[in-house]
């Protein structure tokens, strides 16, 4: 045991004192917040050149519509912020009205093409006819034909869509007798407001239900996967280097000199754990912080860090193994990435099937699945966090099923790492591995 | 046939009769090596002692029922070609490899099976490397707490100082050179102060000087008591530094003993020769089983039941005799004719003629 933690001891500083780890904890969530904020910054980082459209009205009376529209959405809606900070953020959209006749409407059509692809227009719309007509027959094309060498850029398209349909529905209420004023308070939307339950405290004060943060109710479990799932490949995944530089730089047999390997392995193994905790204490330090300073500090999920460490130091082991066994079979690091595929697909399993879990966690499904042992650090600890939780005996079972999956890889892996780590030259097949586990 | 006839002689040279050879002076004058040894071995148990083992590795037999003793506070010297089961043996002996079950037993320094006896065995293999991102002295803490050293800095000093390391102890293993390199290595294996060595191949690549520095350590620390097991290419390292040789050839032992032992085993039939106004062919003298030609002089190997009056007496016919002399073949002499190209004839030729006789 002496030896174990000494091994583990070494393992531990060699990864912490690494100038390549300190980058990765921070461009980690730097990386990851990054792309949020980028998100949220370019947002609004849009090209912002006036959209000049042309409208070609067969119904004679809906440019109109559009082109007042048009004005109040260039006057107010295009810009952001207030005062100083007050700057465009969305194009202007410019009608341009085109009167044709029905007869020669392919030429006006080609015509305009032409002006978009010389850029003169951005795109056109037709309308085809007066909306209030009765339509002849049943397939009638759509009142709008919106014509773009753009058709990703939609929103001019929507908001034609929205705007004329506004429009017409205005018309065919006027046109019923009916005033337009009253359908718009009476179909006015109402709200719902998305709450938790109601608490009695000790002095028997019942107290109100909060508001349910909509990012923290989803964040929070999906944050815990995903930091499960970061720091196992951030922290386990390096064992492949680590094992193969012992095998490699002859290393392997000074240390078997003085420790015997399965000994060899857990220091590895253990010293990775320790890693892994350092690096989820970190985020989970810093997303503390963060919650409290964004006065979400009750959202951080307490109750669930011990399960949390406990799930993380059994996945740990149990990747951390299939990666020792996978260092010890190969002989260089080309060698290793196809036995890395099926290692990976099972630690990624969970990432693909964790949007249906979250979307109904008691279902038979989501329970089977997290029952799964390879599953269950990550999708377990994913249906623990989203209310109001699971029966107790689901993580208990899960937490055994881990314990037995982990023992069984453990000795499955040190079985393959004393044969392998002394092997120099070709790398082992995947079927030489499973006889080596088994025959030890 | 060859090799059988020494296995017999070997074995009944074997431990039992050293206690008798190691009194005498060596060639090198190293009488005082031998008669500490001779102090050593009156009280002396077996750090090491093999029974019949045997390791095959797929349809390959490495090491062929071998039996092997090392006496405490021995220099022990392993030799043999290049595959011949050498580190496999030293790997079972460190309890790296095991023997092939139900072969044999394998018992080191009183233990049978891994256990505390290994921190007090400092082991340095063929197949050696370092961590390349860690400082010198990481690495040796890492070794000695690894066997059990809680107070190591005195040591590490002290072997620093003494390979002429100190300004390197800070300095990452990656930026050392190779020789450098090898000292750490073996401070790494020695540092814990154990009460018995094995290096394979210790001196491989190593310049004079330091080759020199690191000899003169094995010595000190067999004279403060711990037994050295090593391998070597080198014979006269081996002649020079051992007090006992062993050799493996092919996965079976060949060559157990004393090296005085083993010489006076092989002296008796090689004579060295100088002949001027030569007249006649040597290899025709009657007795004579092969003539090895240094220009200068010549070897004449006789056949164990001839008689040498009577081969100095046909020299003298061939020619004018400048010098006869009843040589002691040299280690690396006694390595080839076991293991050079000869013994590889002989061996196929008596295969083939016990393959025509079937």
């Amino acid at each position: 045991m002496r030896k174990t933690i000494v091994v583990a001891v070494r393992e531990y500083q060699a990864a912490v004192r690494t100038k390549a780890f300190l980058i990765t904890l921070f461009a980690m969530p730097v990386l990851m917040g990054g792309s949020i904020a980028a998100q949220v910054a370019l947002k609004d980082k849009v090209d912002t050149r006036d959209r000049r459209f042309a409208v070609v009205d067969y119904s004679g009376r809906l440019f109109a519509s559009i082109e007042t529209g048009a004005a109040a959405r260039n006057a107010e809606y295009i810009f952001k912020g207030d005062g100083e900070d007050r700057r465009q953020a969305r194009p202007r959209f410019l009608p341009t009205l085109i009167e044709a006749s029905s007869e020669d409407r392919d030429q006006v059509e080609f015509e305009l093409s032409e002006q978009v692809r010389a850029k003169e227009l951005f795109a056109f719309v037709v309308i085809e006819r007066d909306p209030l007509e009765d339509a002849e027959g049943g397939d009638e094309p759509a009142l709008l034909a919106y014509h773009s060498n753009t058709p990703t850029y939609e929103d001019l398209r929507r908001w034609l869509y929205g705007t004329v349909n506004g429009a017409v529905g205005h018309m065919r209420l006027v046109s019923a007798g009916i005033d337009p004023d009253i359908v718009e308070e009476a179909t006015e939307r109402i709200g719902i407001d998305n709450l938790g339950l109601l608490t009695r405290d000790e002095s028997g004060q019942i107290s109100k239900a909060e508001k349910t943060n909509k990012a923290v109710g989803f964040g929070v479990p999906i944050g815990l996967m995903m930091l499960m799932f970061m720091v196992v490949m951030v922290g386990a995944s390096p064992l492949v280097q680590s094992v193969l530089e012992e095998k490699m730089q002859r290393i392997a047999e000074v240390l078997l000199g003085s420790i015997p390997p399965f000994q060899l392995m857990m220091g590895k193994l253990i010293g990775t754990v320790g890693v892994s905790l350092t690096i989820s204490t970190v985020y989970l330090v810093g997303a503390f912080i963060a919650l409290n300073y964004a006065g979400q500090g009750s959202a951080f999920p307490t109750h669930l860090i011990w399960w949390f460490m406990l799930y993380q130091a059994l996945a740990v082991l149990m990747f951390g193994s299939m990666f020792v066994a996978v260092g010890a079979a190969v002989s260089d690091m080309k060698e290793s990435q196809s036995l890395m595929m099926p290692v990976m697909i099972i630690v990624m399993a969970p990432m693909f099937v964790w949007t249906s879990v979250l979307q109904a966690p008691s279902a038979p499904f989501s329970v089977a699945i997290s029952l799964f042992p390879p599953a269950t650090p990550m999708l377990m600890l994913l249906r623990q966090a989203i209310p109001p939780g699971v029966p107790g005996w689901q993580p208990a079972v899960g937490i055994a099923g881990v314990i037995v999956a982990t023992t069984v890889f453990v000795f499955a892996a040190g079985r393959i790492f004393r044969v392998g780590i002394l092997m120099q030259g070709k790398g082992a097949k995947f079927g030489e591995m499973v006889r080596w586990a088994l025959r030890g | 046939m060859r090799v059988s006839t020494i296995l017999a002689t070997v074995c009944s040279c074997g431990v039992a009769r050293l206690g008798s050879l190691v009194g005498k002076a060596r060639p090198d004058g190293s009488r005082l090596q031998a008669e500490s040894f001779a102090h050593n071995v009156d009280c002396a148990m077996n750090v090491v002692e093999i029974e019949n083992v045997t390791k095959t590795f797929g349809q390959h037999r490495a090491v062929d029922s071998l039996s092997l003793a090392v006496p405490e506070g021995s220099v022990y010297g392993f030799i043999g070609p290049n595959g011949s089961g050498k580190t496999t043996t030293l790997r079972m002996i460190m309890r790296i490899y095991h023997p092939d079950p139900g072969t044999g037993t394998i018992r080191v320094l009183g233990e049978e099976s891994y256990g505390a006896a290994h921190d007090r065995i400092g082991y340095l293999p063929e197949e050696r490397g370092l961590y390349k991102k860690m400082k010198v002295r990481d690495v040796l803490r890492f070794y000695a707490e690894l066997k059990g050293l809680r107070d190591f800095k005195g040591a590490v000093d002290v072997w620093l100082e003494r390979l002429d390391l100190v300004e390197w102890g800070g300095r990452k293993v990656e930026t050392l050179s190779k020789g450098m390199a090898q000292k750490v290595q073996f401070i790494s294996a020695v540092i814990a102060s154990p009460e018995m060595v094995i290096l394979d191949e210790p001196f491989s690549g190593l310049d004079p000087v330091n080759m020199d520095v690191l000899r003169q350590a094995v010595l000190d620390l067999r004279r403060k008591g711990a037994t050295v097991i090593f391998s070597t290419h080198d014979m006269a390292v081996a002649e020079k530094m051992c007090d006992f040789i062993f050799m493996i050839y092919k996965g079976k032992k060949v060559l157990d003993g004393t090296l005085d032992g083993i010489k006076d085993r092989y002296a008796q039939d090689t004579i060295r020769v100088r002949l001027t106004e030569r007249n006649g062919e040597l290899d025709r003298l009657p007795g004579v089983e092969k003539v090895t030609d240094f220009g200068q002089f010549q070897e004449l190997r006789i056949t164990p039941e001839t008689i040498t009056q009577d081969v100095l007496a046909a020299v003298m016919n061939v020619g004018r005799v400048l010098h006869f002399e009843l040589a002691r073949p040299s280690l690396h002499d006694i390595f080839v004719r076991i293991a050079g190209p000869d013994a590889e004839e002989a061996a196929a030729e008596s295969v083939k003629q016990e393959a025509a006789l079937a």
